[in-house]
């Protein structure tokens, strides 16, 4: 049998760091919760996940940690989720900043391109959100989803194998949460 | 998939070998501290001495039930009364995270009395991963202190062991299931430990105690009556909460003015998000109904919470 892809979650203090490296255990996959101090060269794992966080991207990006040098020296792809992509987007030469109107729980998303992410899912679904701001352009990256308050709900790099949410796959109330890390999962494998 | 077999025994040999003596344990005869209590009693058996502490913030018949299922599970317990230093220590209290905080430590206190009489070095609790998550530290923002996380105080007399530190509720309630638990048991909805305290919108004095007490045990049959005849599915969690405020109402062609309550109940699968529940208006009706008449020298009016965590938690301190 071949060994479990090795996907690590980077936490950045959210809420639901710890639901990420559930769903992940419970679609097969080995994982484990590191701090995002951990220095680059000490992860041994096929690919991250880059959680969410309270800190606000603009002013607190400190409290991300390593997370840029992962961005920029980690060899694995790298699935973003909430300020994971929006650090993503900044780090490439986007822009984030706070949310005219941020979203709290319930919101439906309008899938764009279907990508790897989206694969075999629905045009349109509910999602958990929970977010004070987001990604107002993303350079070098392909939208993938958007809602009616947020034109940024997933994107994909155009050349490097990053993904990032707004929205929160692990989180239960999301519809279709457990696929779409499956499908990240599933890139790794084929990586 | 989660492995409940596995889990109980690898918990139940690091248990044998961690507690060594006796261990006192907190019980409240939710499935978290029931499910915990099995597992030790497993591992170390007559060593192990179950305290369930009355804080006077229980819910109707809470304390008498429970006592007895504890007892029929082969489970070592001892009632303290602790109603009266409760309610002293949360006089004039209306902070949600002070009042927290002094449960907690309340809590500790009683069991470290009782952890000096038995000469118990470990202290065991049925923390589970959402209480400690929501307790914040480090880059974590802390939502709520839960009473044996965040709300423990800072010297503490034993050492502390907690089973179920890394599951959610939904696990749990599955250990509890392969333990042989009742269903009524592993099934049960969550229950915070500091109770109708924190149900209690500002001071939680005995008076708004008795009202949210009786305005719960409404809630809670209704519901409860209407998911057995099949008119809705049992929600994960339900439950009323006594708000500080007054409202106008008419009893009998006279002016009233008294409180309103909120009816709360939502759908979950461990509490870490949560919808409401698309209660029918029927079932609605009853619980405003019962509840403004029962209570009707304090209750003016019953509205129902159509808020989803986020951007609400599910309870309301």
């Amino acid at each position: 049998m071949s060994e479990p892809t090795r996907i690590y979650v980077v936490d950045n203090g959210g809420q639901w760091t710890h639901r990420i490296w559930r769903v992940l255990r419970e679609i097969g996959c080995d994982s484990k919760i590191i701090a995002n101090t951990t220095p680059v060269e000490e992860i041994e794992a096929n690919a991250l996940v880059l959680s969410g966080g309270a800190p606000r991207i603009t002013w607190e990006s400190p409290k991300l940690g390593k997370c840029t040098d992962y961005l920029q020296q980690f060899a694995g792809p790298i699935l973003g989720i909430c300020v994971g992509l929006q650090l993503m987007a900044l780090h490439c030469g986007g822009k984030v900043g706070p949310s005219d109107i941020p979203e709290y729980g319930l919101a439906k998303i309008r899938i764009i391109e279907e990508d790897d992410l989206f694969k075999g899912l629905p045009k349109e679904f509910h999602v958990w959100e929970s977010h004070n701001d987001e990604v107002k352009s993303a350079n070098g990256f392909t939208v993938l989803a958007m809602s009616d308050n947020c034109s940024v709900q997933a994107a994909k790099h155009l050349e490097k194998q990053y993904y990032g949410v707004q929205f929160h796959p692990e989180v239960n109330n999301t519809e279709h949460g457990e696929e779409i890390l499956r499908n990240f999962a599933a890139v790794v494998k084929h990586h | 998939m989660f492995n409940a077999a596995k889990f109980i025994d690898e918990t139940v040999t690091q248990l044998s070998e961690r507690i060594k003596g006796v261990a006192i344990m907190g019980v409240s005869g939710g499935v978290d501290s029931t499910t915990a209590a099995i597992l030790v009693n497993r591992a170390i058996g007559p060593n192990l001495r179950c305290v369930l502490v009355d804080t006077g913030y229980m819910r109707k018949n809470e304390v008498e039930n429970n006592e007895r299922m504890l007892k029929k599970l082969g489970l070592n317990i001892t009632v303290v009364d602790a109603t009266e230093r409760f309610y002293d220590k949360l006089k004039g209290i209306v902070d949600p995270e002070q009042k927290r905080k002094i449960i907690g430590e309340l809590f500790i206190r009683v069991f470290e009395e009782v952890a000096r009489k038995e000469n118990a070095k470990f202290f065991v609790q049925g923390t589970i991963a959402p209480d400690w998550i929501e307790s914040g530290g480090g880059l974590r923002d802390r939502i709520k202190s839960h009473h044996n996380v965040g709300g423990l105080p800072g010297k503490i007399e034993f050492e502390i062991v907690e089973p179920l530190r890394d599951l959610y509720k939904d696990e749990v309630r599955i250990v509890g299931k392969e333990l042989g638990l009742p269903e009524e048991l592993y099934g049960r909805q969550p229950f915070p430990g500091p109770g109708l305290a924190v149900r209690i919108l500002g001071e939680a004095d005995p008076v708004s105690v008795k009202i949210v007490r009786e305005a719960c045990a409404i809630a809670e049959e209704e519901i409860e009556r209407a998911s057995a005849n099949g008119e809705m599915s049992r929600p994960w969690q339900y439950f009323a909460v006594l708000l500080p405020c007054k409202t106008v109402g008419v009893h009998g062609d006279v002016r009233f003015y008294g409180n309103i309550i909120a009816v709360r109940s939502v759908e979950s699968l461990d509490g870490m998000s949560a919808a409401y529940s698309k209660i029918p208006q029927a079932v609605l009706e009853r619980i405003s109904v019962r509840i403004t008449n029962t209570l009707k020298d304090s209750v003016s009016r019953v509205v129902y919470d159509v808020t989803n965590k986020p951007p609400g938690t599910i309870e309301y301190e």
